[in-house]
């Protein structure tokens, strides 16, 4: 790597050619605001902020827009430089409506942190503010199935317009008329429709672009939970933060308010699709299956388990049993059904193919296969393609042959993602399928059709590990407890496992991690699953460090008391208490 | 001195073909076309040509930045946005001697290695754009734009692109960016045009007037050029005088003349209109700071009108005559620079605006005394903090006017009205606010 080293600020600084001066501020630790900037998207130089002094240049540069050169000396603290920064605070306030009390962004908000820190004390600006489509809650337009737009907060940073170009790959929004009339916007006020949109709300440092999914049902004072973890509702894998609205004291348990992106180069950047984003309601929805059903009515689990048992003898044994499994069984669960698979009639995995309609040159590509652990799947052994339509003609030739009685479903994803169950339906009506045991999440046609219904938990109710599409292990963190009486998949499979002739014992699902480590050993993809750590929920006095998901590494590296740790590679070592664990950036 | 851009331009029919081939039109291309590029950039550089588009930029140096080993086509853009409130001198070049210019893109075209020009005319310039087309047209038809010019294997088109009426695209990158079907909004630099301009490729951006000057320095020499000004600020100039003298026109003459000489000689813009008193002149265009009577004795030069502290910029006099007030000049610039200021970065965005709404409130006659103050920290704030030097010039008239008229700006915040005994000021009340 060719470096450069420069001074900021007395201290010298090596970094890779060809980075920014912000770039080396940010890296050396130093303190320089930015608004146009942002690590995802191209250099805009237009917010002005940034600006610093650079030795042999007349003016102020923009530290965004300047590469660093050999032997540069860097000032980003003289009383000129911070009286410089501080007027283009005030310029920045100078319209801005100050509605901070009633703003989704208040409190993490970095126009509020910045202009704390580095504006100044009190504006002179006397006159009556500019607003463009009225006061108030008129302010707030539609901008879109997914987002609100507030003309009146934006700051015209263009980081939207610039992510729309950019990273979307269909440049919807731009910029409308001019000067201080400026203003954001779309083809005839259409709004953006985008499977990205939620990444606007991401970026934009001001409350101008909020998500209709999030607005006004929390503040981040109200979130004092925060995990990292990761999506699995397709095969991408994208690395987020799922957060934690605390309930009133009243109130039981806790609420999972929104997900949003976390830095992984290698896998999603900064980026998540709206599907992972605003497709959580279901989780803590009412059609959770609470409880085990035996023929649609409530049972105990001990009932439950010992008529599985039964109808494996009632229809002669596990080899008439087969297995349909969903993409989103993990690593755990996927396991312990190959230990005895063997002795059964087979398993099938299914999943949901949905091409997602995205512009052609888009740079954030999301999968059409629905499933998160298909190479998992194919690593842990088992016959199955990764990619396509899934293809369960075979299990359904067989159903219709009349050759399985039992057929044992694993769905532990959301709706519709085991792909097409109709069959099933029919076959079990029919009487093709003598016993038809399901373990799943949500209560459906499928699971109305079940004789034997087994209550299993979501992704981010278990600590389950997962391989996505690039072969990355990643691992899904127990973010709320389960509902009602629901069992973690794998322990409900380590129970069943003496049905079907293997007896499985594992203390917990860390325990059924080293397994596959060992199972696994040749391939170096799992060497560190043994290890493997997941973040909890944490306490609230780090919600500050971990604000502004778009800005999130910013206080990683900026702004927090400690230093954080960093991480060679996502098994690293248990991270220190109220520390986000976080993958290094190099 | 004799004109030599501005010659034939009360000639009627002097915009012709026929009328500009007659009088030894393209021989500079000929001649050039006869040269080598390095040869034609090393001529132009021996002539000290500077631009004349305001910031006087050596047109020599320019083109040898053009970076000629890339493998992409080169550009040249022709700066026709003449939009600076008080310059109209290179609308009068295209619409009275268009197939100068035309000549002046070919030779420049030819020095950079370039084979297409864009001809960029402000929004409003539909009048200028029939000429031009019409030329054009006329030029294509005889071989001397379009493929194989004047048979000597050079191909290089001409294209003339109107805008869309934005003041900001007369700042190059902006320019560039309009041409590309873009919002007229600056570009960092670097990368500077030479380097990636239009379409990421090297491109030359020069101004009406500069092209049109080099046609005469490829026929008659540099030297020939050089002589006809003071050293360093040789060639004809054109000087566009506005305001309250008696004869407001373009006037082409050498950088020797004096700013008193344009201002007051019967040639030029012949005094100061029905027995007033000259009480400033701004020299070159809006963007430029003020200078008073006792400070017209400079040659108008690029390097003489700096020398007094202003800037010659596009030789746009505004001459102003004692019943001026300058809160309203200021605050009728501002309202200028508030409207065409492009959005894009936030001193001048909103600086801008500011400036405007505070000289609105002392034009009307609420002002306060520490407004003052309040206004040359906001301009301060805005100069020298912006992506593109227009929050420079939209700074300068604030800054310039209270340096200058301070005890004005004093007296209307006293007085709450203008104190000034100009009749004029009945017929124009206060502008409302925008």
């Amino acid at each position: 790597m060719e470096t450069v080293t420069l001074t900021i600020d007395g201290k010298p600084v090596t970094v890779e050619k060809g980075k920014s001066v912000l770039e080396a501020v940010i890296q050396s630790g130093g303190h320089v605001p930015y608004y146009c900037y942002h690590p995802g998207l191209g250099v805009d130089g237009s917010c002005r902020v940034c600006i610093v002094k650079i030795e042999k240049m007349p003016k102020l540069q923009t530290s965004c827009s300047t590469p660093c050169g050999e032997g540069m000396v860097v000032t980003t603290n003289s009383p000129e430089v911070e009286a410089a920064r501080a007027s283009v605070f005030e310029f920045l306030l100078v319209n801005h409506p100050l509605d901070c009390p009633v703003c989704d962004k208040g409190g993490e908000c970095p126009l509020q942190d910045f202009s704390y820190s580095y504006g100044p004390e009190r504006s002179r600006m006397a006159f009556e503010r500019r607003t463009f489509d009225g006061e108030g809650v008129k302010a707030d337009i539609d901008f879109g199935p997914t987002l609100m737009l507030n003309r009146n907060r934006c700051i015209l940073c263009t980081r939207c317009v610039r992510f729309m170009k950019e990273v979307d790959g269909d440049a919807q929004i731009g910029i409308t008329n001019r000067g201080v009339h400026s203003e954001i916007s779309t083809f005839e006020e259409k709004g953006v429709v985008s499977l990205l949109s939620g990444n606007l709300m991401d970026v934009c440092p001001v409350g101008a672009l909020t998500t209709r999914d999030y607005r006004f049902k929390s503040r981040p004072w109200d979130n004092p939970n925060a995990v990292d973890t990761i999506c699995t509702l397709c095969e991408k894998g994208c690395n987020t933060t799922a957060w934690i609205k605390a309930k009133p004291e009243w109130a039981k348990g806790t609420q999972l308010i929104r997900t949003t992106p976390r830095l992984n180069e290698d896998i999603n950047s900064y980026w998540m699709c709206d599907i992972g984003r605003f497709d959580y309601h279901w989780i803590e929805g009412d059609r959770r299956i609470n409880q085990a059903h035996m023929n649609g009515n409530v049972t105990s689990w001990e009932d439950a388990l010992v008529s599985v048992k039964d109808a494996v003898d009632a229809v002669g044994g596990a080899t008439h049993a087969q297995f349909l499994v969903s993409g989103h069984a993990s690593l755990e669960e996927l396991f312990i059904i190959k230990q005895f698979a063997g002795n059964t009639g087979g398993v099938t995995f299914s999943w949901r193919h949905r091409v997602k309609p995205q512009p052609a040159d888009t740079k954030f590509k999301i999968p059409a296969v629905d499933a998160p652990n298909l190479h998992g799947a194919k690593d842990l052994g088992f016959n199955t393609a990764t990619s396509g339509v899934a293809n369960i003609s075979a299990l359904q030739s067989a159903v219709d042959a009349g050759m399985v009685k039992l057929l044992y479903v694993l769905d532990p994803g959301p709706d519709g993602t085991l792909g097409d169950v109709e069959w099933v339906i029919a076959a079990r009506k029919a009487g093709k399928i003598k016993t038809l045991i399901v373990q799943a999440v949500l209560h459906s046609a499928l699971t109305a059709a079940a004789d034997i219904l087994l209550p299993g938990c979501a992704f981010v109710e278990k600590d389950a590990t997962y391989t996505n599409m690039t072969g990355h292990v990643q691992g899904a963190a127990r973010v709320i407890t389960a509902p009602g009486e629901a069992v973690e998949d794998w322990q409900i499979l380590s129970k069943l496992s003496v049905v079907f002739g293997v007896n499985v014992t594992y203390s917990s699902s860390a325990a059924v991690r080293v397994a596959i480590a060992q199972a696994l050993g040749a391939n170096p993809a799992y060497a560190g699953l043994a290890t493997m750590t997941f973040s909890r929920p944490m306490s609230a006095k780090s919600w500050l460090q971990a604000s502004n998901p778009s800005e999130r590494w910013k206080w990683d590296f900026m702004f927090q008391d400690l230093p954080p740790i960093k991480f060679g590679d996502d098994f690293g070592p248990t991270p220190r208490a109220n520390v986000i664990p976080m993958k290094e950036v190099k | 001195m004799e004109p030599i851009l501005t010659k034939y331009v009360k000639q009627p029919g002097g915009a012709s073909l026929d009328f500009y081939m007659k009088v030894g039109g393209y021989e500079g291309l000929r001649k050039s076309l006869g040269m080598t590029p390095d040869q034609v950039v090393d001529v132009v550089k021996q002539s000290g040509l500077r631009g004349r588009g305001g910031a006087g930029f050596p047109t020599g140096m320019k083109w040898q930045f053009v970076d000629k080993k890339s493998p992409k086509p080169k550009y040249i853009c022709c700066n026709a946005d003449e939009s600076e409130p008080g310059t109209f001198k290179d609308h009068v070049l295209m619409e009275r001697n268009p197939h100068l210019l035309f000549e002046g893109c070919l030779i420049a075209c030819h020095a950079i290695g370039a084979k297409v020009a864009y001809i960029y005319i402000r929004g409003e310039f539909y009048h200028v754009q029939q000429v031009l087309e019409r030329e054009l047209a006329k030029a294509r038809a005889a071989g001397l734009v379009g493929k194989n010019i004047m048979g000597t294997g050079f191909d290089c088109d001409i294209f003339v692109h109107r805008g869309a009426g934005a003041y900001e695209a007369g700042e190059e990158t902006a320019l560039i960016e309009s041409l590309e079907g873009k919002k007229a909004q600056p570009r960092l630099k670097p990368p500077f045009p030479a380097v990636a301009g239009l379409y990421d490729c090297p491109t030359a951006v020069n101004n009406v007037e500069t092209l049109c000057n080099v046609p005469f320095i490829i026929t008659e020499g540099a030297e020939a050029f050089a002589k006809l000004g003071p050293e360093k600020n040789g060639g004809p100039k054109l000087y566009c005088i506005s305001g309250h003298v008696k004869n407001p026109g373009v006037y082409e003459t050498s950088m020797h003349t004096t700013l008193r000489e344009l201002i007051y000689d019967p040639k030029f813009g012949g005094g100061i209109r029905g027995g007033h008193q000259l009480k400033c002149v701004i020299p070159g265009g809006s963007s430029v700071p003020v200078l008073l009577p006792e400070q017209l004795d400079i040659p108008a030069s690029f390097d003489g009108v700096a020398s007094a502290g202003s800037m010659l910029g596009s030789a746009g006099l505004i001459v102003m005559d004692e019943t001026t007030c300058m809160v309203w000049a200021a605050q009728n610039l501002l309202y200028f620079y508030k409207h065409e200021s492009c959005g894009k970065c936030t001193p001048c965005r909103e600086g801008g605006d500011w400036l405007h709404k505070l000289l609105m409130k002392i034009e009307r006659g609420d002002g306060e005394m520490r407004d003052l103050d309040l206004l040359l920290s906001v301009a301060n704030n805005i100069a020298g903090k912006t992506l593109c030097a227009f929050g420079d010039a939209a700074a300068t008239p604030v800054l310039t006017t209270i340096k200058t008229f301070r005890a004005e700006y004093e007296a209307h915040i006293r007085e709450g009205r203008c104190t000034l005994p100009a009749s004029w000021r009945a017929s124009h009340p206060v502008l409302a606010a925008h």
